[in-house]
């Protein structure tokens, strides 16, 4: 039997075409910042092979079916947590993180691959049959699944990349229904973390606020007292976690906190980059064009500056576009996962959306200066063959749920 | 319970809300960065990318009286070096070529550590031509290190001019530090003599060039082709009352002595020769300066540094007896009839004070004359001690003449409440005979004795002596602009003065101190002095005018432990007043010897 069907309902060019888009607008942005560059001169050819691979790898990850996923899950979160033990003993250090494997000349960076894994092996616990996701036992085991690969990638150190794995965990838990009780306790930690970052009177501020809150869900006063004081224990870990870092990690956090104290130390990016922005205006400087970006004012632009790029070359135009294509895919992804009725497939979509969607606000809130400076890419535009190709692997696992939708929608 | 929320209608909504309202607090950022404040950061990226560069303008020369070069602009090479591209084991090799000392370049690059890597540092300046052309040869292998053309003072008309042209140097960072709207590291500025009185006339305006650089500030180009620069504007041309022949002199007599020299036109106060010595070469110092030279210059007993003309007070000796002539006649308390018989010395208050000789009786127009002793130590009781100290503060003495540079010592006139303050009411009365001949605890500067003896040339009336009449503008008119300085006027009769002239004219021309020192050429009016010194031999001073009946020159001489003032001083100012009003005479007469060496040499080679 032969059944007739048009294009639009095997292949969704809605996550394709913006994707594609990004990329290129990402490979024009590559070619104008290290146009000068004698040590980056490469870079566009490399992206250029790897947007090849990636498109292939989408392909392939596209056309098998969508069962071996859940299949999958297991080993690629096992094979992406031994990776990331390998890297730690035999790992090249670039810029103070030991994040990189070098392999056949390429730089790999297993953390890219651990976040799909972490995805993928959560959406299989939390979509087993017998899995209650408000038993505190199973937000625990949820939880250690995340830890596992956020402890390792912090020992790189790379503090970038763990918040994309705290933010996955916690939209995992939230897509799955996890209550608001359930919700807060496993987010105050984090709240409080930061909190303690900010300053003892932030930490205080927030620790009064857990009290209320607790106050305010009723619990037994046992239990109450439990989560207080592990909320009292994440927060002074935290600032023992912060000692421990690296100086530059230190400075990076500091700067955020006040750029203009250290302009020509690691608040220098930030400046630079908002000036870069800024700069731009409505039609920006013009292709090749920006003075910033031609003269080098931001080290290393190609990768996670490649946004400020767009701004001060194509201005308000070309970052506006860029946020509509990464709104469009966004929705794309989310309509798509709220509309699986597979609960696997629709908690692998919503962590595949929300790395992409982490990458983004850190990536561009960081440029334009309402986050601090960590490094991450933005998804299909920075220069990075890891970054690329684990970024078209994901959108390939998106697009294969839409081949396949009329089969578990 | 029911627990199992998963794709609840809620969760789903505030997915889409969280991420619509994420991308639309970006979007709104953007809208304030890219829309609203965009000329504030587009401002920032302009300053990032453009760099200003100074432009260090020409510095003002030095013209003499005649409108000739004195001091000139000259170009020589600096040697500097750019510490982000340098590299340190250059050093020994790079220290071998310029002639200095091991570890030379190390202290010059930690002391310019604060500032940015990127901004080349000038390692020395005025390198010698074999040193500049290794170094062309041998810039691909010496990284951060570069050559660039910079003005240095040169000393074009062969005078010295030490003390009084003074020299520019590298800004120390104390200054640095008071003066740093105008100045930069780096830059020169005026140390001492007319070089710093004159700092803000000399040193003109500088220019910018505006230039684009990279993010290691390397130049890439220019911005806009030129049209935001502001051109430099050259500082202003001084013209100075010096004549050079005078001055050639004054340095010439003095050279291998200790003392001062100064000449000044008495109607007006410019001044024509001003010489100090030892003195120093300034051509050492138009470079950088080298340390065996500044070493040898401080180990020196004789201080060079030392500007004799306003800072070493000295008795005046019997200089001083001209202006107590005036003073006794002013106040009517002597006339020309008035005598005084000398035997040879006299007793005052128990002691003897001797005279030089047996004079006789005479009036005050030969005790000028003669330098009687005895003449003044009368004088003086008939003047008072509070008259006394008037007319010497109203002749410039114990006070600044406020010349126009230099620091300047006031020199000392002893006052009735200085001895009451030591001795009490009673003081020793006869203290007054010695201050009667100029000895004693008075001193005067030699500056001070010029401007004393430029008012008795032109009978009580000059201006406050200066080196610098004047500027020149700096338009194509090139107008010069004169200075005012201030009239002094003593208010005297003029036939008071022609009194003490008289007898002026009679220490070189009649039977006086020093007629060995009298003109064939200009007739030459004068007071010699030799001031007693328990430390060594007497001070030798001299002043003197010229020509007598019309003064166009006032010479103030004072040499150091020479002897008899008529023997030491009187012949040099003599040679300078020659130097001044008889050029022609002189030149003949060197055009004559000239020309006989001429033929002499001619004949040799008709022999040959």
């Amino acid at each position: 039997m032969r059944i007739d069907y048009k294009l639009k309902d095997k292949f969704d060019l809605g996550l394709a075409i913006p994707a594609l888009i990004l990329f290129c607008i990402g490979l024009a942005a590559i070619y104008s910042s290290t146009l000068h560059n004698p040590h980056a001169v490469g870079n566009f050819n490399k992206q250029l092979f790897f947007g090849v691979a990636s498109i292939i790898l989408f392909f392939v990850i596209y056309s098998v079916p969508t069962n071996v996923f859940r299949s999958v899950a297991v080993p690629t979160y096992i094979v992406s947590l031994l990776l990331l033990v390998v890297v730690l003993v035999i790992g090249k250090r670039v810029s103070g993180a030991k994040a990189w494997l070098g392999l056949a000349g390429l730089g790999f960076q297993p953390s890219e691959l651990a976040k799909l894994g972490t995805a993928m092996v959560l959406a299989a616990f939390l979509s087993r049959k017998n899995t209650a996701i408000d038993s505190f036992k199973d937000i625990f085991l949820a939880l250690l699944l995340g830890l596992v690969p956020i402890a390792l990638v912090l020992a790189e150190p790379d503090v970038g990349t763990t918040f994309v794995f705290t933010g996955l965990i916690i939209v995992m838990l939230f897509w799955k229904g996890i209550s608001l009780f359930g919700l807060f306790v496993v987010l105050s930690p984090a709240i409080l973390a930061i909190s303690s970052l900010l300053g003892v009177y932030y930490f205080v501020a927030g620790l009064v606020l857990v009290v209320i809150s607790l106050f305010m869900f009723r619990k037994d006063i046992f239990f109450s007292a439990s989560i207080f004081t592990i909320n009292l224990a994440v927060g002074f870990f935290t600032s023992y976690v912060l000692k421990a870092l690296k100086e530059h990690q230190q400075a990076r956090i500091r700067s955020f906190i006040n750029p203009a104290a250290d302009p020509l130390g690691a608040g220098y990016n930030a400046i630079q980059a908002k000036v870069a922005i800024g700069s731009g205006g409505l039609w920006g400087k013009g292709f090749l064009a920006g003075s910033q970006t031609q003269l080098q004012f931001i080290p290393e632009q190609w990768t996670d500056f490649i946004y400020c790029v767009i701004g001060e070359e194509f201005g308000f135009i070309g970052t506006i576009t860029v946020l509509g294509l990464f709104l469009f895919l966004f929705i794309r992804i989310l309509k798509l996962a709220s509309t699986a009725k597979d609960e696997f497939l629709s908690l692998v979509l919503i962590g595949i959306l929300s790395i992409y969607f982490i990458h983004f606000l850190v990536n561009v809130g960081m440029v334009v200066g309402i986050v601090p400076v960590v490094g991450i890419p933005l998804p299909f535009v920075s220069y990075g063959g890891s970054s690329l190709l684990a970024s078209s692997m994901m959108l390939g696992i998106a697009a294969n749920v839409y081949r396949t939708k009329k089969n578990y929608t | 319970m029911k627990t199992d929320n998963f794709l609840s209608l809620t969760r789903v909504s505030v997915a889409y809300f969280v991420v619509i309202a994420s991308v639309a607090l970006l979007g709104f950022r953007l809208i304030e960065m890219q829309l609203i404040e965009h000329e504030a950061y587009n401002e920032k990226a302009a300053n990032n990318a453009i760099k200003g560069i100074e432009q260090i303008p020409l510095r003002g020369v030095f013209y003499d009286r005649n409108m000739n070069v004195l001091v000139s602009n000259i170009p020589a090479y600096t040697v500097r070096i750019t510490p982000a591209d340098y590299d340190t084991s250059l050093n020994k090799l790079l220290e071998a070529v310029l002639d200095v000392d091991p570890g030379y370049i190390n202290k010059i690059l930690n002391n310019n550590r604060t500032y940015s890597k990127f901004v080349p540092i000038r390692v020395k300046r005025g390198i010698e031509f074999p040193a500049v052309s290794w170094l062309e040869e041998n810039s691909a292998n010496l990284p951060g290190v570069d050559l660039i053309v910079e003005m240095q003072r040169g000393y074009p008309a062969g005078v010295r001019g030490s003390h009084m042209f003074g020299y520019t140097k590298e800004i120390s960072p104390t200054l640095l530090e008071k003066e740093k709207e105008y100045y930069k590291p780096g830059d020169m500025i005026g140390y001492s003599g007319i070089e710093k009185a004159y700092e803000k006339i000399l040193r003109g305006k500088k220019g910018y060039t505006y230039v684009l650089v990279d993010s290691r500030r390397k130049e890439i180009g220019r911005f806009k082709n030129g049209a935001e620069d502001v051109a430099s504007v050259k500082g202003n041309d001084l013209v100075l009352g010096i004549d050079p022949d005078v001055q050639k002199v004054a340095e010439a007599e003095l050279f291998g002595k200790r003392g001062a020299a100064v000449a000044i036109v008495p109607k007006t106060g410019e001044i024509l020769a001003y010489a100090s010595a030892p003195d120093y070469d300034l051509n050492e110092f138009s470079y950088s300066t080298s340390k065996e030279y500044l070493q040898k210059l401080y180990a020196d007993p004789d201080h060079p540094f030392f500007n004799r003309v306003n800072s070493s007070p000295k008795p005046p000796g019997s200089t001083f007896k001209v202006m107590e002539s005036i003073a006794a006649l002013d106040m009517g308390v002597i006339n020309t009839d008035y005598t005084v018989v000398c035997r040879g010395g006299q007793v005052f208050g128990g002691r003897f004070f001797k005279c030089d000789a047996t004079h006789g009786s005479l009036n005050v127009v030969h005790a000028i004359e003669h330098s009687c002793d005895v003449f003044y130590y009368n004088l003086i009781y008939k003047i008072g001690m509070e008259k006394w100290t008037e007319y010497s503060k109203r002749f410039g003495f114990g006070q600044n003449t406020h010349i126009d540079i230099g620091e300047e010592s006031p020199g000392f006139i002893p006052t009735e409440a200085h001895y009451e303050k030591i001795y009490g009411e009673n003081w020793p009365r006869s203290i007054m005979a010695s201050l009667g001949i100029g000895q004693g605890e008075v001193n005067v500067t030699p500056i001070q004795l010029a401007q004393y003896c430029a008012l008795i040339a032109n009978d009580g009336v000059t201006y406050t002596p200066h080196l610098v009449k004047g500027y020149l503008s700096n338009d194509s008119s090139r107008k010069f602009i004169p200075f005012s300085y201030k009239e002094i006027n003593l208010g005297i009769r003029k036939e008071i003065f022609e009194i003490a002239k008289e007898g002026m004219f009679l220490v070189v021309n009649g039977n006086g101190t020093a007629v060995a020192s009298k003109s064939q050429y200009v007739q030459i009016a004068g007071k010699t002095g030799t001031a007693q010194n328990p430390h060594g031999k007497d001070h030798a001073l001299f002043i003197g005018y010229a020509p007598a009946d019309n003064p166009q020159i006032a010479v103030a001489i004072v040499i150091e432990n020479a002897g008899f003032g008529a023997t030491w001083a009187a012949p040099i100012a003599k040679k300078m007043i020659e130097a001044y009003l008889a050029k022609d005479k002189l030149k003949e007469l060197e055009n004559n010897s000239a020309n006989k060496t001429d033929k002499k040499n001619k004949g040799i080679a008709v022999a040959h």
